[in-house]
């Protein structure tokens, strides 16, 4: 589904991102990215979504090598990937609803399928109940559900999300991990960059390391780091 | 595609709506600049048709007479070929100068209905190496066995086409400078429109929407604002023909000759409201220019 075949990042002020970086990521696996700050992760994300381009290497996602992919067909690829950020991105002038029925609308999806397919998505995420709410009317846990669902209604094959639960309590963020795992079991392809030692050592998913870089640690079954205490 | 449609207009409505002052203030300078491109063209046209006499050059004309021989009209040409003084002259046969009269006299079709080819008379259009030879050269052609009259144009119509020229010069560079600037103005407003919109433009590049689509709504922002101030402009261009119109219908004025026709109207009309659409569109493409790419 995603291979990074020597890839190397680097941005224009000469800052090397990304080095050598092989990686061969399956359909329907739940990838944790870690590392510490600076060490690459989100440069990963983006030139999977393409908001870079890869300085050496090439990058194949479903089949398709994206770095070499012209600028029309961008949007293409985009439409395969759903997206969570830490900020949410959400639009503070829509609702709930609104704001995961833009996600199909600006696609150009027949409004029928909008009809059936929001609230289908908002039942998955627990909000069926807030449809018509405003995104500031909503605590953070919240928010983030709902651009889970705006990331999930187009039932894209992957899944990139940029530190999810940074803004979030562990209780709140033990419930977006559960949405997540749920959506994952769909056979959805996920990429989560996160900081949170304790979710990925109670997930024990496949774990990918960077450091300033360069992929030091490919673990399937993994946890956060090699010095973290490990419950057996 | 209806979906689309629906989206389109209601996103364009909701940014018109929200930078409603600078909205306005595009469609006016549109608007203004337009009416006074407009206008320049129709007065330009309303001239043309009355200073027709003595454009192209024509400074002096020699009118044969009705029955003047073929010998006659070869003398005179042979004369005119030789005279160091004439630039360039054109001779009008009884055909061409019938289609002249009924040009001149079209609001008299009972005139033009009496006419008959026949009755012309045939003329030479003459073009002095200098305006100062006119009288000289008139003096040397009158005497002429089959010449008639030799006309030169009115002082008084000469004058008012340079100052028409001149003027004319002046509004068209003024009216440029003012589609430049509601071009600027446009851009602007587009601008305005995509910073108050980029969490919108963020979240629809993220989620795959094409390019065109981000676009649309934008375009049509600035070409809604192009069209209204064109519609404008062209009322202006019409009420203007209506009042060239009534204001100088007196047979006997000097303006007697002036006119400007519906189909000058329309084809400035036409030209009003393209230039209206290319303002529109170039001005939110380069409004637009700075989130083209991904
Ligand atoms: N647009 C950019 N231009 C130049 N340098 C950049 C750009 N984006 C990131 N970098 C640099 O690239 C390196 C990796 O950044 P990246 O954001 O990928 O790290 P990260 O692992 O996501 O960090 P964090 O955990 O803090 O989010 C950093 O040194 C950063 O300064
Ligand atoms: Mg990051």
């Amino acid at each position: 589904m995603i291979r990074f075949e020597h890839v190397t990042k680097t941005y224009k002020g000469g800052i090397t991102a990304l080095r050598d970086v092989n990686a061969d990521v399956q359909k329907g696996e739940f990838v944790f990215l870690v590392g510490p700050s600076g060490s690459g992760k989100s440069t990963f994300l983006r030139l999977l979504l393409r908001e870079e381009i890869t300085s050496e290497g090439r990058i194949v996602v479903a089949g398709r090598d994206i770095s070499r992919l012209s600028h029309w067909k961008v949007p293409q690829l985009r439409r395969n990937i759903g997206t969570i950020f830490q900020d949410f991105k959400l639009l503070p002038s829509k609702t709930v609803y609104e704001n995961v029925a833009f996600a199909m609308e600006v696609i150009g999806r027949p409004r029928s399928v909008i009809r059936t397919q929001v609230p289908q998505v908002l039942d998955l995420v627990g909000l069926a109940k807030k449809a018509g709410r405003f995104p500031t009317e909503l605590s953070g846990g919240e928010q983030q559900r709902v651009s889970i669902a705006r990331a999930f209604v187009n039932r894209p094959l992957i899944i990139l999300a940029d530190e999810p639960t940074g803004n979030l309590d562990p209780a709140t963020t033990v419930g977006i991990m559960r949405i997540l795992d749920r959506i994952n079991r769909t056979g959805t392809t996920i990429v989560m960059a996160t900081h949170d030692q304790r979710i990925v050592d109670a997930m024990r998913r496949r774990v990918i390391e960077l450091d300033h870089g360069q992929l030091v640690r490919d673990q399937a079954r993994g946890v956060y780091g090699i010095g973290t205490d490990v419950a057996p | 595609m209806i979906a689309r449609l629906q989206y389109f207009s209601r996103e364009t409505l909701i940014s018109l709506r929200r930078n409603l002052l600078m909205t306005l203030a595009g469609i006016l300078t549109v608007a203004v600049s337009l009416s006074l491109f407009g206008g320049i063209l129709l007065l330009s046209k309303w001239v043309d048709h009355g200073t027709e006499v003595i454009k192209g050059g024509v400074r002096l004309e020699v009118f044969m007479t009705v029955n003047a021989t073929k010998q006659q009209i070869a003398d005179v040409r042979t004369n005119l070929e030789a005279d160091p003084q004439v630039e360039s002259f054109r001779f009008l046969d009884k055909a061409a100068a019938y289609e002249e009269f009924k040009r001149i006299f079209r609001k008299n079709p009972d005139l033009v209905a009496a006419a008959d080819p026949e009755s012309l008379p045939t003329s030479f259009r003459i073009v002095p190496k200098q305006a100062e030879f006119t009288n000289a050269i008139k003096r040397r052609f009158a005497p002429q066995a089959g010449v008639d009259d030799v006309a030169t144009p009115e002082e008084a119509l000469r004058g008012l086409l340079s100052a028409t020229r001149t003027a004319r010069w002046i509004f068209i560079g003024l009216s440029i400078v003012l589609l430049v600037s509601s071009l600027f103005l446009i851009v602007n407003t587009i601008r305005l429109a995509t910073f108050a919109r980029r969490r919108e433009i963020e979240v629809m590049k993220l989620v795959g929407a094409s390019n065109w689509f981000v676009r649309v709504p934008f375009m049509a922002e600035g070409l809604v604002q192009g069209l209204i101030g064109a519609g404008l402009a062209v009322a202006v261009v019409v009420a203007l023909k209506i009042g060239f119109d009534s204001w100088f219908s007196s047979p006997t004025g000097f303006f007697r000759d002036f006119y400007v026709t519906t189909s000058d109207a329309v084809s400035i009309a036409v030209v009003v409201v393209v230039l209206g659409i290319l303002i529109g569109l170039v001005g939110s493409l380069i409004g637009l220019r700075r989130f083209l790419r991904v």
